[in-house]
């Protein structure tokens, strides 16, 4: 089975500003010579592959890097070191109604945020049709400004944008936590929708019982590194080793 | 397909409808909401020019037509100080966008400025009304204000890339621009007219980058005469080296962006 994602030897280091105006003044004494921005290693030594069409989880503590392992495999951060590959369209949802602008109304929202994923002219109108469809809003409703929707409202058409346009790889960041429970019902419908075209998913969660429910295999992430790669099963028990429970799962 | 995902944060061709999309939203969003709209955008520079014409007109009885004199100047001005601001803060504004999709950081501040200009050459019909009210009349030179207006922009685009993105590692210096504009404001020659400085000062005058623009638009606005080829030069120059100094800073900058939005 051919490979969605493959990472080898992944490094990334983050430079943050951690002191304000202290850190300058340090900068300006030592001439120079203190760095102004602290070298943080968030990730290394990852080496993944998830296969075409499956869906893959990613388990962690909060903190342990998984977030970020998400963000690369988006593409929004570089790795100091490594190699990435990614095979095909990927559409990031680590936040849903990421983008929307609460002064435009939800059609206008399509197009930009449409613009913003990268959707090409053609891509726009399939994405208007999907959202008409999928998000359950009236056509009233999406011709009114975001900001007089309700947060169930704004995660409907954020999800359905995301969605819409059959993407080959779909980043999941535990957004699903939002809406009403039959939204997210309609939402895990979509995503295996999606993985029975063929999509490929990675599913950021901490919540150990959705990612046995949905995924096929999984990583477990602790301390900017996987510790463990296997079926759901496994990976459970490796999570619960380092959260200190134990179970008979 | 197949990208590597270091390749999606810079930008390239591919990213022109995205940045037109974004840039529109800029323009609509300005004063959306607002019972006057697009007029605010007159309104800044007509105030100032009635203060002026309260206080200054008297003051400097040598400059022919003051209220012409004064609106070439407050309508460069009144660009530089907004759209220096809207792209400064572009990239901490839309920084849930950039910490969830694979958007280039280039497009917030690019697609300010161009914002920025479609306003400003919107704005230049309203304001050539007025002008002509006060007796100014267009000639083939005044068509020149547009290559003017592009080296301005080019200038104030390459000062506010390098704001942009010290601004994201250092919020400090959004409040210290906002401290420094009025006192470039005085410093530059939009009230008065610039042989106002004394000439063993005017060295000192000449040092603000705003000097050289003021003269340039007012050479093609108010004087209506072609500009000399060594005032083309010098604002271009400047705005040359605005422009690669805001790009290195940018890149200089831009991995740490995403700890720090």
């Amino acid at each position: 089975m051919s490979s969605a994602i493959e990472l080898r030897g992944v490094q990334v280091d983050l430079l943050v500003q951690r002191h304000g105006f202290q850190s300058i003044k340090e900068y300006m004494v030592s001439l120079g010579g203190k760095r102004l921005l602290e070298r943080k290693r968030v990730l290394h030594d990852i080496d993944l592959e998830v296969r075409r069409g499956e869906c893959f989880g990613l388990v962690g503590r909060n903190g342990s890097g998984k977030s970020t392992l998400l963000r690369v495999l988006a593409g929004i951060i570089e790795p100091t070191a490594g190699m990435i590959t990614v095979h095909g369209r990927v559409a990031p949802m680590l936040a849903l109604g990421v983008g929307l602008e609460p002064e435009l109304t939800g059609r206008e929202n399509v197009d930009l945020c449409a613009a913003l994923l990268g959707l090409g002219r053609a891509d726009i109108e399939r994405t208007h049709a999907f959202t008409r469809s999928f998000s359950g809003l009236a056509a009233a409703e999406l011709d009114m400004q975001v900001k007089r929707y309700s947060t169930g409202m704004a995660a409907r058409l954020g999800f359905s944008i995301a969605t819409a346009c059959d993407p080959d790889i779909l980043l999941i960041d535990e957004v699903l936590a939002v809406g009403d429970v039959a939204f997210q019902q309609q939402c895990y419908r979509r995503i295996a929708e999606l993985k029975q075209a063929g999509c490929t998913i990675v599913f950021v969660s901490h919540s150990l019982g959705e990612v046995q429910r949905i995924c096929d295999r999984a990583a477990c992430v602790e301390a900017g590194t996987v510790v463990k790669v296997g079926n759901t099963h496994e990976v459970g028990l490796h999570y619960h080793a380092l959260l200190g429970i134990t179970d008979q799962a | 397909m197949n990208t590597a995902p270091a390749e999606r944060l810079v930008i390239r061709r591919e990213h022109l409808p995205m940045l037109g999309r974004v840039a529109w939203k800029n323009v609509r969003l300005r004063y959306k909401s607002s019972l006057f709209g697009f007029l605010w955008t007159l309104f800044n520079p007509l105030l100032f020019l009635l203060i002026f014409l309260f206080i200054f007109s008297r003051a400097f009885p040598q400059v022919a037509n003051y209220p012409v004199f004064a609106l070439t100047g407050l309508i460069l001005w009144s660009f530089f100080a907004t759209t220096s601001g809207h792209i400064m803060g572009s990239l901490v504004e839309n920084a849930p966008v950039l910490r969830s999709i694979a958007v280039p950081p280039l497009v917030f501040p690019l697609s300010q400025l161009l914002a920025g200009v479609f306003n400003l050459l919107l704005s230049l019909l309203p304001f050539a009304a007025i002008l002509w009210w006060f007796g100014w009349r267009p000639s083939a030179v005044t068509l020149l204000v547009l290559p003017a207006v592009g080296l301005f922009a080019v200038f104030v685009y390459g000062v506010s890339l390098a704001l942009c993105a010290l601004n994201v590692l250092f919020r400090d210096i959004g409040l210290l621009w906002s401290a420094l504009l009025p006192a470039l404001f005085y410093l530059t020659p939009v009230a008065y007219p610039p042989d106002l400085v004394p000439d063993d000062l005017r060295w000192v005058a000449a040092m603000n980058p705003l000097y050289h623009f003021t003269a340039l638009a007012r050479e093609v606005l108010y004087l209506g005469r072609l500009p000399d080829a060594g005032q083309w030069i010098t604002t271009a120059g400047i705005a040359l080296i605005a422009l690669l100094g805001g790009t290195a800073v940018f890149n200089l900058l831009r991995r740490s962006f995403i700890a720090n939005y």
